[in-house]
């Protein structure tokens, strides 16, 4: 992260005013050889942070196609919301926007919905080493996997703006297993799987959350207590605890108070999923491992570690994918589509794994040509 | 729309950069961002998320340990700086000498043990102890800075005096 403006990089824009940076800690997962993450603990951004175009940039065809780009770190993200829909001038691009709030950018006048394949995924990361559940069973991990209705949870929580996921590589991205399909929604199966795994009668289910996730959270648990018949306890992390429970999840030192645990996670490309995805969620130095390494997994991605062909790099990919669908390793859940609230008169042009603004670009009417800005 | 976005590039299809964007980006790699649309590294990523040389026009493995990088010609930094084969060994001299300098962790290090040869102006091969396969990967996290930032600034390293955990 860069904490002073100045002419450093090469890329399409150079960073002239403020910055944006972060605050972390380290969490350890093993020391020799060191294995660790950091956690953020806080952001520290300059109200503005000011990109002015590198007009020297090397790739023309590219960009930058922009003089300016200036984020506005000082306004509210609900507030910009209001802005970019119903004014012109103030706000034209806002991030991260929420599916409950699609149909008003859709509806404004002054903004259109950019809607991204993106590579983010949410999953159910399942405790394995839970002592009175038998998560380590793979016939539990299926019943909760098979207790899921996808469809419905991207309808009723995501308001169609997410691909229900067969395994953790969305459907977009390089490896994706072309054979597989989201685990079928079966109540009787999900219930039979369960009894035979030794599911303790009367012993409820513990499903936690983060405070952004616990509306999908709710729509998850009823869903499972309507497919299993079983009694569902969504904890819900303070935003408060959240880094303690960061530190646990990730060192491993205590035992887990969940039985599964609502995670959204993300990666950088798209070519290589296990590398950031398949690795962190369950390898034996994966910071979101819940439970006992599985040697089986470990060895395959020690070979997809070590492939440097690229072609069969990409078989390793749909052969982990393949063998965390079988194992459940996780509720795979859906893969979230990022939404972008934009300006009419921006051609915005989104990225699967960043926000980057090189080919962005603004028509004439807009207002910053409009005014000579 | 797009005869209009048109009317900034000049007939060759090169933009000449206008007009000005006001954005809100509650995203927490917001730091991330910013840094990748002002630096480069050897590889960046298309809008579907996939890897494309930046900095680096072109790559092989000379054998299973050997990884060379070509990297483009006629880069500058945006202080003139020239971008060769000394700025990407300066990079990796840096972040080397961290044991954890990467926000998501150790798994983006290279092998302590990797070792940087220079072979011209604008080739390196890095010799690796054992094969790594996600070194392209790798490449999204390794950021290539003019001289003047490392000296001056660095990733974190004059306002908290180190750089680990803030590459």
């Amino acid at each position: 992260m860069i904490d002073a403006p100045g002419p450093w990089g090469t890329g399409p824009f150079t960073l002239s005013e403020g910055y944006s940076s972060l605050y972390n800690e380290v969490a350890i997962i093993g020391a020799d050889p060191l294995n660790c993450v950091w956690l953020d603990t806080r952001e520290d951004r300059t109200d503005k942070v000011v990109l002015t175009a590198n007009t020297d940039h090397w790739n023309k065809e590219r960009g930058p196609r922009l003089e300016r780009v200036v984020f506005l770190n000082d306004i509210p993200p609900a507030e910009a919301l209001d802005l970019v829909c119903t004014t012109e001038g103030q706000i034209d691009i806002v991030t991260e926007v929420s599916p409950a709030d699609a149909e008003k950018v859709e509806n404004s006048e002054y903004a259109k919905l950019v809607i991204m394949d993106s590579m983010r995924v949410l999953v159910g990361i399942i405790n394995r080493g839970a002592e009175d559940a038998p998560l380590n069973d793979v016939r539990a991990r299926k019943a909760l996997n098979m207790a899921v209705d996808r469809a419905r949870l991207v309808s009723e929580g995501f308001n169609g703006y997410a691909h229900e996921s067969a395994g953790v590589i969305p459907q977009y991205a390089a490896g994706y297993p072309q054979d597989i399909e989201p685990y079928p929604h079966d109540p009787e199966e999900a219930k039979r799987l369960l009894q035979e795994a030794g599911w303790p009668e009367g012993r409820a289910l513990k499903l936690a959350t983060l405070t952004a996730t616990e509306g999908i959270a709710e729509i998850l648990a009823d869903q499972l207590r309507q497919s299993l018949g079983m009694d569902v306890d969504v904890i819900v992390v303070p935003d408060e605890d959240v880094l303690a429970a960061q530190h646990a999840l990730v060192e491993k030192v205590m035992p887990l108070p969940f039985d599964v645990l609502l995670f959204n996670w993300i990666d950088l490309s798209s070519d290589a999923p296990p590398a950031f995805m398949h690795g962190y969620l369950y390898g034996a130095g994966g910071a979101f491992r819940a439970g006992p390494p599985v040697e089986e997994f470990d060895a395959l991605m020690d070979q997809f570690a070590k492939e440097i062909d690229a072609g069969r790099q990409t078989e390793l990919s749909t052969r982990i994918d393949q063998f965390v669908y079988d194992e459940a390793l996780s509720v795979f859940l859906v893969a979230p589509k990022a939404l972008y609230a934009v300006n009419r008169n921006v051609d915005f042009v989104a990225h699967a794994t960043t926000l980057e603004l090189a080919e962005t670009e603004v028509t004439e009417d807009h207002w910053s040509r409009r005014n000579g800005a | 729309m797009a005869q209009a976005t048109r009317q900034g590039a000049t007939e060759s299809g090169q933009y000449t950069p206008v007009g000005t964007i006001h954005v809100v980006d509650p995203n927490p790699l917001n730091w991330l961002f910013i840094t990748w649309n002002t630096m480069e590294e050897p590889v960046r990523t298309d809008a579907e998320g996939h890897l494309v040389g930046a900095a680096m026009e072109d790559s092989r493995w000379v054998d299973e340990t050997t990884f060379e990088v070509t990297l483009r010609q006629g880069i500058q930094f945006q202080d003139g700086e020239e971008l060769n084969a000394r700025s990407f060994e300066r990079a990796f001299v840096e972040v080397q000498q961290w044991k954890a300098p990467h926000p998501p962790g150790t798994s983006l290090n290279f092998h302590p043990d990797t070792r940087l040869e220079i072979v011209d102006d604008y080739t390196v091969r890095m010799i690796f102890p054992e094969p790594d396969g996600t070194v392209l990967g790798k490449f999204r996290g390794f950021h290539l800075a003019s001289t003047r930032f490392w000296d001056e600034i660095g990733f974190g390293y004059r306002k908290l005096g180190t750089g680990e955990g803030h590459w």
